[in-house]
Order: structure tokens, then sequence, then C-alpha cells
């Protein structure tokens, strides 16, 4: 067993039941934990560009396409959801960034802008061309059964530093994406491990978090209730100090009377002098990557920060414009959190993951009745090839790793499957994936199942 | 959205099992090796054709068990431990020997596996079962497995203590560790902890003060009796039951359509009723699994007991998923037993090959589920379902008229691009490259379905409508490239003689009667003239028909072409389920949307008619074949439906009647089974102290813990099956012994020896769980809602006062409020709850709308009083709360809080703030 099994072990017995909860055993379940190695990544934000972002677009330029531009590739198109057609190269221009180099579309010219910071893996794999499996699949290791999430895992494995917040937040403006909470589900873990979700469309901190906020009664008055509570708590403990379940119930509700300050202080963005909301620009990427950015200087272990609700990236029509229109919509907040978390050393140990379920064909989607309306100016899904990208947190920046084929089609080089990358960015926070583990239904479950190898070239 | 159809491929899942905490062996550095990096290989790549489960096995060689390795095949010893050169399987991998490679066809291993494989041999290839399963399928050695036999009640020094048989199992072993147990606890702490246990409320203040006064030697026995005797008891153990049962009433994540199970709430509500009617085990089990099997009479309301194995997750109508779940809830909730984990390969743990899985997975596969279900034979109020009648039938008129309108636009709109399919048809059969069909359509903005209908018809008009189609088919033939003058030839032709070849329609001959045609197109367009002229007919005939409307044109010329548009097989009469696939995304989201409201209205209305999410054979039941890795493209061989070995003994047979489902249910509920009662009495001991006798409930497997008193255990199991298989006569065994009555306080010198209170020399102290905390706020608050049954309620709606069993568990979002809590999580079987400490709770306590409401109607209940003094409203409100008396600390605080350091009298909204504390307070979630 790994080092951290120890604290889990006994953890767990404590969630097993009442048996073992005497005042030494108990242990809240999100206090934070030591992993098994140390990790150079102590926190994750997780920025999901779901609908499947095109990488021939963004990160992996594909000259080749211009060649064949409206004929049909030298090579068989590979199958996806749907029919495509003939070559269609990217309407976006590329160029180098940086020392390292590394081509970049001008849809991410301010993330590029940081790239010597960035390991772009151009050769990422799943295993279908469908979002609902895929999506599970990238956020919970399993395209079909019920298995906790990734930031669920981290958070059983590494607690959160910082008890007034939730440990593990998912913010989605407007709505849930597609396969809804099950993005952010727990499974099998304790509830406590689910991510919080939270509509950033909303800007009033009682819609954003539930029950933060009483307005019935005012902080102060609320304060003479608690102090009241704690004696009487007190008192009913006092026969009973063995127990620290009580001790834990009692703690909880000043954590929770310390939440409703900090949350609304987290969440608020007006507290952040105006050099820094510039930075970030305006529009509702801003607006959750710069709160991403405070909730995760106040000690949240995982950030998971959607793009919209639905599948916003899934642009089988209109790519230029589309995608177009996302990449302005998230590029500057995404590189100004970047240069954010820089400017205050928090990127060495803040792991950024920018990705979505899968990318998109470089050939174009021939239309289909009733969905494309005639248009012949998208790309269909792709599991084949696509790319992601990590930046601190120990990922080795100015880096490529991996290439898809001469036309963007498939990976071809250094392949890395959707397990590949759970497992590195385990042994990032600092856990051998086979390790951290839960027992539930006979077996001892894990976030890459039977799968998953690290990629050490990911690893600066 | 696609919704994912899903794909059959395999999943090897389950041979995670242990690879992290194998017991610590000889090798376990080496066991660990073997499972995380050597089997993976061999299953992946060796043994579809070198294990027992290959449907035919390679060169004799066998890797699916260290004996077989070591054996090797036709050509020797595959590994020599510790010796690369002479292990064929290190040369055949290593691909450098022409005549032995391996993975064939050039399906080469990684580098890194091969090193793996390497390393293994190198350390002497540890791990691996000795034998092809790692255990025989008839090892009944396991405790579990053993038959339950009546133990000898043990003899105890402390006679006294010994109330009920359950005392000498419980104090026989504290005696032997040196223990005591605790004293008896106070009465008022009893009847709290009866109530609590039993029905899942606190006890009113005149309960408690009628049993503190009855001095009789079986008060307490008579507290039990009247709280099993109360309904409140099967919404309590009911609820329980519902968790082992993955209770929802979603069918999870389906894009589009509704979600709602409209009958789940029948089985919550059966299993409510089969608690409070103490319906035998054994018959709840079978009812669970066949009731449709079994003989009912004219009491059909057992049919809803089917739920169990229907109402579970629906994995986007994957049949291999649907199946594996119900396989589990039937096996891990009812006998412990995880057969889930042999659907890849055989159990590594338990004695449950994976043909014992897809023995069962025929089992369901011969099942279904009726469409319509089947009614229950309850009759909804007349009135609210006279409303139901009247809104479902305006439901179903708004979606067909809909739906029609639709259908004949569609149509309509097909006929108007005869031509444009015509000359497509034309093109996609001339063409010598055979463009594609599909992206022709496509770029014509026809649908290339409708095209094949076409291209079809037009295959038997060459024949049968030669008066209509000859012109087509004589320019049609002519090649192309010299089209326009063989055009003007044939043309003349047919201004010549209009009979020619055969008496043309008129109006045909008369299209062609002009000037030739230069190209096909112009062809299809003169066609399209014609259709649409004759079209334009026929609309204004319906248009000025007086009823009944005309069956045909009056022009006989005329009709004959109408026909080509309006025949039922007509090109553009396509079928009902078609015009689905052709309506654009917002008809189809209107169309969906016209349905879910039919199937909410179903789900939803106090007066749709009650059914049962029931199951029923197939007429054709069939054996399954074992999914090799359970993978189902990948058939290995065909398994009878019959019950698990390990449970069956030497004489097992197949089962007999239909699916085999009503076997099936009498071998679990069998007397002989030494599983299904042990399960019960530990989950039923479980709720009772806060600790199971096995502590895993849901496992009774090999890597189970045993029992902590295995001969209590059997004892109950015995007992229980021996007299009716009544849970509440368990109820009694337990909760009149000695050690159900002891007191929860500590005792340092106990907790010392026992510091998790296996030995259980005291009691546990309990936590309410959510559904527990919540009815406890409305109760005290009395607001409490004790309606039973029916349609689920949204209890996070903060006016909702119903019993939170009856809330609405979607599985797909379930609330933050339920997970918050610990609710049991819905997907799967559930053995036990969580009890996690977290501040979201405490914020639903401080701030929630819900809570704030029962600490207003709380503090509402001392202004009813006639004494207004202090003393007596505070003493109330503990009474009411917390069955006791406050102390004089207690109300000193208590009056501090509400007055102030000046307020005359207090007001009302003091008294509120007062009770929300008293209402978040630890004694009133804790049952001591």
């Amino acid at each position: 067993m790994g080092m951290g099994a120890l604290g889990l072990a006994n953890l767990l017995s404590t969630l097993g039941g009442v048996e073992t909860a005497r005042a030494e055993n108990y242990v809240s379940p999100l206090l934070p934990k030591a992993p098994p190695f140390p990790g150079k990544a102590k926190r994750v934000i997780h920025i999901f560009a779901n609908g499947g972002p095109s990488h021939v677009d963004t990160f992996d330029p594909k000259p080749s396409l211009e060649k064949y531009a409206g004929k049909l590739l030298p090579v068989e198109n590979l199958a996806t959801e749907r029919k495509t057609g003939a070559a269609f190269p990217s309407p976006f221009k590329f160029k180098k960034y940086g020392q390292s180099g590394i081509e970049v579309s001008e849809l991410f010219s301010h993330v590029a802008e940081s790239i010597d910071d960035i390991c772009v893996i151009r050769s990422m794999t799943a295993d279908v061309p469908n979002h609902e499996p895929s999506l599970m699949l990238m956020n919970c290791g399993d395209a079909r059964s019920i298995r906790p999430s990734m930031g669920s895992w981290v958070t059983y494995g590494l607690g959160s530093q910082n008890q007034n917040l939730p440990g593990f937040i998912a913010m989605c403006p407007g709505g849930y994406p597609i396969q809804e909470s099950q993005n952010w589900q727990a499974g099998f873990l304790p509830g406590a491990y689910q991510g919080t979700y939270i509509d950033t469309a909303h800007t009033r901190i009682e819609e954003l978090i539930q029950n933060i906020k009483n307005d019935y009664v005012s902080l102060p008055a609320q304060r003479q209730e608690l102090d009241l509570l704690q004696k009487l708590n007190e008192r009913h403990m006092a026969n009973r100090r063995d127990d620290a379940q009580l001790e834990a119930r009692i703690q909880s509700f000043e954590l929770a009377y310390r939440m409703q300050m900090d949350a609304s202080d987290a969440f608020d963005i007006s507290n952040e002098p105006e050099h820094i909301r510039k930075m970030y620009g305006d529009g509702t990427q801003a607006r959750q990557l710069l709160i991403t950015r405070r909730l995760v200087e106040r000690g949240v272990r995982f950030v998971q920060v959607w793009h919209g609700a639905g599948q916003p990236w899934d642009s089988h029509d209109d790519i230029q414009v589309n995608h177009g229109n996302l990449g302005r919509e998230a590029d500057q907040a995404i590189g100004a959190l970047l240069k954010d978390l820089k400017q205050r050393g928090m990127l060495d140990d803040t792991l950024v993951i920018w990705g979505g379920e899968f990318g998109r064909t470089p050939t174009v989607e021939l239309p289909k009745p009733g969905s494309n309306a005639g248009k012949i100016n998208g790309r269909d899904h792709n599991h084949h090839g696509f790319s992601m990208w990590l930046a601190g947190g120990g990922a080795r920046g100015g880096y490529v790793h991996g290439a898809t084929d001469e036309f963007g089609f498939a990976a071809v080089e250094k392949k890395v499957h959707v397990h590949d990358l759970h497992a590195t960015i385990l042994r990032l926070l600092g856990f051998d994936h086979e390790k951290l583990t839960f027992r539930h239904s006979g077996r001892d479950f894990r976030l890459t199942d039977v799968y998953g190898r690290v990629v050490p070239e990911l690893i600066a | 959205v696609n919704a994912w159809r899903g794909l059959g491929f395999g999943l090897a899942v389950c041979l995670l099992a242990g690879v992290n905490s194998v017991a610590a062996g000889d090798d376990s550095a080496g066991t660990e090796f073997f499972e995380s990096k050597i089997r993976p290989i061999l299953v992946d790549n060796c043994y579809p054709c070198h294990s027992h489960q290959s449907p035919k096995i390679k060169g004799g060689l066998l890797l699916d068990s260290r004996d077989g390795v070591l054996k090797g095949g036709d050509t020797g010893p595959a590994v020599k431990p510790g010796d690369l050169a002479h292990s064929l399987l290190i040369k055949a991998v290593r691909y450098t020997d022409d005549e032995l490679r391996m993975p064939p066809k050039n399906k080469r291993l990684a580098a890194y596996q091969i090193a793996n494989l390497e390393a293994w041999v190198k350390m002497g290839a540890p791990g691996g079962d000795t034998n092809v399963q790692s255990f025989r399928i008839d090892d009944r050695s396991h405790w579990a497995f053993q038959p339950i036999r009546v133990p000898v009640v043990p003899a105890v020094r402390n006679k006294k203590l010994a109330q009920t048989p359950v005392d000498n199992f419980i104090l026989a072993r504290l005696e032997a560790a040196k223990l005591k147990p605790s004293p008896r606890a106070d009465k008022r702490t009893l009847i709290r902890r009866a109530t609590f246990d039993l029905i899942g409320l606190p006890p009113t203040p005149r309960e408690v003060a009628a049993f503190m006064a009855d001095k009789s030697p079986d008060a307490f026995a008579r507290v039990v009796d009247g709280l099993l005797a109360s309904t409140r008891y099967g919404e309590r153990w009911g609820r329980y039951w519902l968790d082992v049962a993955r209770y929802a009433d979603t069918r999870g994540y389906v894009f589009g359509d509704d979600r709602h199970y409209a009958y789940s709430y029948t089985y919550r509500d059966y299993v409510i009723r089969a608690f409070n009617e103490d319906l035998p085990y054994n018959q709840f089990i079978e009812q669970q699994i066949a009731a449709d099997l079994l003989p009912s009479g004219s009491d059909k309301r057992s049919l809803a007991a089917l739920g169990y194995l229907t109402l579970g997750r629906r994995f986007d109508k994957n049949n291999n998923d649907i199946i594996d779940d119900r396989i589990d809830v039937v096996c891990r909730g009812i006998m412990g037993l995880t057969v889930g984990c042999a659907r890849c390969h055989d159990h590594k743990f338990d004695p449950i090959p994976s043909r014992d899985y897809y023995s069962l997975y025929g089992v369901f596969d011969s099942s279904m589920e009726p469409d319509p279900e089947p009614l229950l034979g309850i009759e909804a109020p007349p009135k609210a379902r006279e409303e139901y009648l009247a809104e479902h039938k305006k439901r179903v008129e708004a979606r067909d008229k809909f739906r029609e309108e639709k259908e004949r636009a569609m149509a309509a709109q097909l006929r108007s691009q005869s031509g444009d399919y015509l000359l497509a048809a034309f093109e996609a059969q001339r063409s010598a490259n055979q463009p594609d069909m599909d992206v022709m359509a496509h770029n014509r903005n026809l649908d290339p379905d409708v095209l094949r209908r076409w291209i079809t018809a037009l295959k038997g008009w060459r024949k049968s409508q030669q008066a209509i189609f000859a012109p087509w088919f004589g320019f049609a033939a002519l090649a192309e490239k010299d089209f326009p003058a063989r055009a003007r030839e044939l043309a003349a032709k047919y201004r010549a003689n209009p009979n020619w070849p055969v008496a043309l329609n008129p109006l045909v001959a008369g299209e062609f009667a002009g000037a030739a045609p230069a190209t096909m197109k112009e062809v299809a367009e003169r066609y399209d003239t014609l259709f649409t002229e004759v079209d334009q007919r026929w609309q204004q005939a319906l248009a000025d028909a007086n009823s009944p409307a005309p069956a045909a044109l009056s022009d006989a010329a005329h009709e004959a072409l109408r026909q080509i548009l309006y025949a039922a097989d007509a090109p553009a009469n396509v079928p009902r389920n078609d015009f689905d696939r052709l309506y654009d995304i917002p008809t189809v989201q209107k169309l969906q949307e016209l349905q879910r409201q039919i199937d909410e209205l179903d789900a939803t209305s106090p007066g749709a008619p009650i059914r049962a999410m029931a199951l029923t054979d197939r007429p054709d039941p069939h054996n399954a074949h074992i999914f090799i890795r359970g993978n189902s493209d990948n058939p290995g061989p065909e398994v009878p439906r019959q019950f698990l070995q390990v449970l069956s003994g030497p004489g097992r047979k197949p089962f007999q009647n239909g699916s085999g489902r009503l076997d099936l249910a009498e071998a679990i509920a069998s007397r002989d089974n030494p599983l299904t009662a042990r399960v019960l009495i530990n989950r039923v001991w479980l709720h009772h102290f806060g600790s199971a006798l096995v502590a895993t409930p849901s496992d009774f497997g090999t890597r189970s813990e045993p029992p902590t008193h295995p001969e209590l255990l059997d004892y109950l199991a015995a007992r229980f099956m021996d007299e009716g298989w009544s849970i509440k006569k368990l109820h009694r065994w337990i909760m009149l012994s000695s050690a159900y009555q002891q007191s929860s306080d500590d005792n340092p010198a106990s907790a010392k020896v026992d510091p998790n209170n296996r030995l259980l020399w005291r009691m546990n102290r309990q936590r309410l769980d959510f559904e527990a905390m919540r009815d406890t706020l409305l109760a005290v608050s009395g607001e409490l809602d004790l309606t039973p049954g029916g349609h689920a309620v949204d209890i996070t709606d903060p006016s909702s006062r119903r019993r939170t069993v009856y809330g609405y568990v979607d599985r797909q979002n379930l609330p933050d409020l339920f997970r918050t809590f610990d609710f049991a999580s819905p997907d799967t079987s559930s053995p036990r709850r969580f009890y996690t400490s977290v501040p979201q709770q405490a914020l639903y306590l401080m701030n929630s709308p819900f809570v704030i409401n029962q600490a207003k109607s709380f503090a509402g209940r001392i202004c009813l009083m006639s004494d207004t003094a202090d003393e007596a409203r505070i003493e109330l409100l503990y009474q009411l709360a917390f069955q006791r008396d406050p102390s004089r600390e207690e109300i000193e605080w208590a009056r501090q809080f509400v007055r102030g350091p000046a307020a005359p009298s207090p007001s009302r909204d003091a008294w509120q703030k007062y009770a929300q504390v008293l209402l978040m307070s630890n004694e009133l979630v804790f049952v001591d």
C-alpha cells in the first residue's frame, strides 16, 4: 500500500460506520492529506472545452490539408460519428510562439504567450466518437459504468486545504453540460467528494451556492444562535467525550459560519484590482476563470471549469464562425489565468489542464438532413487523435508530445490514451494510479481501472 | 447529439480486484507484479487462444493457470522460472524466431510489455492461480458457504443479563475477553432508541411519559410491539431495503426522452407494505424476482415487487449492462455475493466461474418487460381518474395532430421534389463510378432513403407504367456523349406516333410533343411539371369537394399520374418511422416534447392507471453464451440457465420452467441456501446496532472479514427460517436482549481492550440518517404530513411536509441535499450509508428555507399555550425535541437568549431563533 494508504484506511473505517468513531479515529473526509509521493501539483484546474475543440484549428497545425483542400485525402477517412468528405484546411492562421517555437493558431494567441509553460499533447486518443461515453471516459475513466470522477478521486486522496469551501467545484455557466452532473459524480465514494456544481451564469452569491445566505437572520444574530448552540452541544458532549462524531458536527457549524463569509468573498471578483480584471477581460469565461483563481488561491483542491451548457465546442457547421467565437470568449481569460498564476508563484504547484472530450476531423462533415441545414463547413467528432495541454504543476513546459498523422486524423506517435493522461495527472499529484483505490462491491476500484501508464515525458 | 448506441465492446474491469490488497502471502510483491503487470498482458493477448474459456485451445497450451504455464503446450514448457533462454513464452514474444511468434499476425507486444514478461520470468514467474481457477467451484470451506446449523446456545456466568439467547452469544464473548457489558440504559433513552430505530421518528412526550409510568416487567416489550404495529415502521425499514434495491424514480441519462419511471413508486409502496405486513422474507424475495410467475389470485399488487429488477439505471438501453445491474442487485443485494465480478473472467476470490454469471444472464435475457405494464388493480380516486383521462386524451390528440400535420407537409414536400428525385435516381444508376449515393443526396438536399425508394419504384414502373415512363426510360437509355442528337431522333418518333412504343398517357405525350429535350435534366423537369400540375389539381379537388372527399381525379390521364405520387407504395409515402428521420431538429424536439408530456402525465398524475414495473418470461427462453472477457462480440460456449454451482451441490440441474426466474427465486429463498438468511440477519443487525456482525453487508465472499459472532449469526438465521422468516420476530429477539438495551456511555477500561466495540460491551451511539433527520425536524415542528404512499414528491421544495421516503429520487442529478447528507447512491445496490460531517450540512440547518419554516412552526407551538411563563415554554420545546426537561442551566441560557439584555418579554422572532438552535443541536440527531 502507498504511504497515504494508512490515512485513507483510517478515513474509510470512519466512514464505514459508527463503530470506529472514537475521538482518536475520526477524520473529516476533506481534511488535507499528504500523497504517498511528493507531488509537484497541489491543486488542479481542469478547463473543459466541452463539445470537442478541433485540434487542427488550435494546437496541431496541418499544412498538408491545404494541398488537398476540397479534395479527398489520399487515405481513407476514418470512421467517426457521421460521414465526412474532403480535406478541410484550417481557416485559422498558426504562428510559432516562445522560445520553444511551438505553433498555435490565432484562436489561442493569448494562451500561446505562455507556451513555454505548456506541455502540448498532440497524440491523445479516446475510444468512441460520441459525446456521452467520451465525457464519461475523460472525467471518470469509464465510458459506461458508474465511477467516481477525477476530481472526486483527487479530493478523496488529498482532501482539501480550505475547510470553509467545497474541496471540488465544477462550474458551468447556464446549465449542465451533456451527461450532466455525472461528469463530477462521486459514484460510490462518499457524497463529500462529489463536485459542487455552480452555475456561473449567476453572479449573486446566494444563487451560486445553496444555503449560503440567510435572509431572515443577520450574521451577528446568527453568531448568537451558534454561540448558544455550542453551549448546548458542549453540555451534551460532557459525558460523551469519547465520541468524535459529536465534535466533528460541532466543528461543521463553525466551518459553515465562516464559509458564508469566505465563499462570498471567493466568488466576488469586484474585490480584484482593475488591472487584473482587465487582464482576464469581459464575459462569463473571464469571470469564472478569475473566480477559479480566487478559489485555488484559497485552497480549493480541484476546480473544473466548463465552457458552457450543452456542448459549445461541437462545431459540426460553421467552424470558422463558431470556433472563432469560442476562441474569442475563452482565449484571453485562459491566457490571463496562466499569467496570473505565474506572477503569483502559483503555477509551479497548480496543474492546469485544457481540452475537450475529443477533437474533430480534418475532413469536412457532410450534411445530414435535419441537422446541418445543408452546410458543409464544419468538422465531425474525432477520437482517433486530438490535442490537450497541461501547464504548471510539474508538467513539462515548452514541449510537444506525440503527433497525429500528416493530416491530423489519428494519433500515430507516442499515443496517449485518456487512461494514460489520468495516470500521469495522478503522478503529478503524488499518487501511483494503481494504488489510489477504493473498495466497493467486493473489489478495489481506481480511476484508471485496469489500464493506464504514466507518460514520463510529460513530467518536467 | 447522437445517443451512444451501446457498443458491444468488452470490459476488462474486474481484474483489478485485489491488485492492491491481496493478503500478504509468501510472495505478495511477486503476486502484485503478476496481477498488475503480467496478467493483463496474458488476458489481452494470449487468453483468446490459450485459456479454458477459449473457443479453441491452440497448441495444447493453457496460460490461465500457473500449472498451465509451467507445463506448457505441445512444444514444451512456456516458462522455466528464472531461465529466459529456455522459456518459450519469452522466445515467442520477442519475435526473433521465425517459427514461433506470438501473439500471431504481427500483433507483437510493446517493448515495455516484453520487458515486464522478462522481468517476471527472471523473478521466478511468481503469482497466478495454481489451478485454472483460484478456487474449486464446489469449494464450500468458506464459512459463508457452509450450511446454517443451529448452534448450541452458550452458557454464561451472568445469567440475569441473558434475557434472550442473543445475550448468551454476546455475553460469552465478552466474558471470555473479561469485559463487562454496560448497565441498562435509562427508560427515556430506551424509548427514544427504540422509536427512532423502528419508525425513524422521535417518541411524543406523552408516549415517553406513559412508558416512564409503566412499571410492569414487559413495559419495553409492549413499546416495541406498538412500534412494530405502526405503519410508520414500514416507511423506516422499507427505506433500508430501498438502499439495497438502488431505488430511484428515473432511468438515468437519456437524451430527449422522458426520464421518469412512471411506476417506480408502486415498488416503493410495495416494499413499505411488505414490511408493515411482515411478509415472510422468503416470499418477499421470491416476489421480487418472480412475482409474475407466482400464484397470486385476484390480488395483483405483488407484481409491483418486480421493480426490484427493473428500476435500475438503463445505461442508454444497453442490454448487457441492464442485465449486469439485475444480476448484481439480486446476488449482492440478497446473497452478499459479488457475482458481477465474474462478467469478464472467473471470480478471482470466490468460487464463481464466469459460466455461472452467464447462466444467470440467460435467465434475465429470457425475461422481458411487458408493454404496457400490467395494472395492479388499485383504483385511482374517480375524480382524479377523470381528470387524468381528459388530460391524457388532450395530450395524445395534441401529439397526433402535430404529427399528422408534419407528415402531410413532409409528404407534400417530397412530392414537390419528384423531378429532383427522378434525375438523381437516373444519375445514381447511370454513373459508372457509382458515386456515393448518400453524398449525392446530401449535395442535392435530398434524402438518401427516399432516393432509394425512387430507384426501387422506377424498377417496377419500367414494366407497370410504360404509358407514363416510356419516354423517361427511352431518353435515359441514350448515350450521354451525343445525347442532344439522339434525343432529337427519339423525340421525333414520339411526335410521329403517340402510340409508340406503347399507348402513352396523353399528358405525357403532350409534354414530349414539342422540341426535343437537350439533357436528362430537362426530361426530369418535364415530368416534374406534369406531377406539379396534377398535384395542384388534386389539392384543388380536395378543397372544392364537399364531403365525402373524392377518391380519385375524374380525368383518367390525370388520375394515372396522380397514382405515381399518391399510391400506397409511392416513393413519397414513406413509412411513419421514416418521417421522424426526415424532420428538422425543431420538429423532432417538438414531437419529443409532446410525447414527454404524455409520459410525464402518466408518471405524475394521481389519476393515472397504477401499474407495476413488471417482468415476464419471453416466449422463447434461451441459454446465453459466455462472453469472453465480457465482450459480447466474442461469444464462447453456451451455458445452461441454472443456479450458482457453489450453492447448488453436485446434483445441479438446469432450470426447468420458462426463463428460469422462478427456479432462481426458489433457489435463492430456499432454506438450504446458506447466504440469504445470514445476509438479511446481518443487515437488520447493522441498523439496530450501527455496526454489523459481518463488516461488509453486501460481500460475504472469501475476502470479507469473518463475522464477529458467527454462532449468533447462525442461531438467528436458523431460528428466523424455522419460525417463518418473520422480520418483526427478529426485531423482537434483538431488541428485547440486554445487549440492545445497554447504555451507550463510554467505559475507558473496556475501550482499551476493544476500542471499536466489536464485542458490544456497550450500545453504539447512532446518528440519524438523512430521512430520519428531516422527518424528525418535521415531527418536532408539528408539520409532518403522514399521508402514506403514492407518487413521489419534491422534498427539496421548502414547503414539502411529507416523509422523506416519499421524496423524488432523480438518479441522474440527485439534488445536492441528498448527497450532502450521505443518501445512498441510487446507482448500485448500497450496503450501508456513509456518515460524514461537512459544513454544507450545517448550512442547510442554518439557512435553508425549509429548516427556517420548521423553526417557525416549532416556536409557534408554544404560542398556543395558556401558560406564558418562559420556563413552561422552554420545557415544552425540550419535551418535544428531546423528550426531557431542561436543566436549570439550560433554562437560564434560553431566557438570556430570548430576552437579550433588556427585553421585557421575548418576541416571537426570538423564540423562533431559539427553536432553530434546538433543531440544530447534536442532541436532536444523535441517539444514545
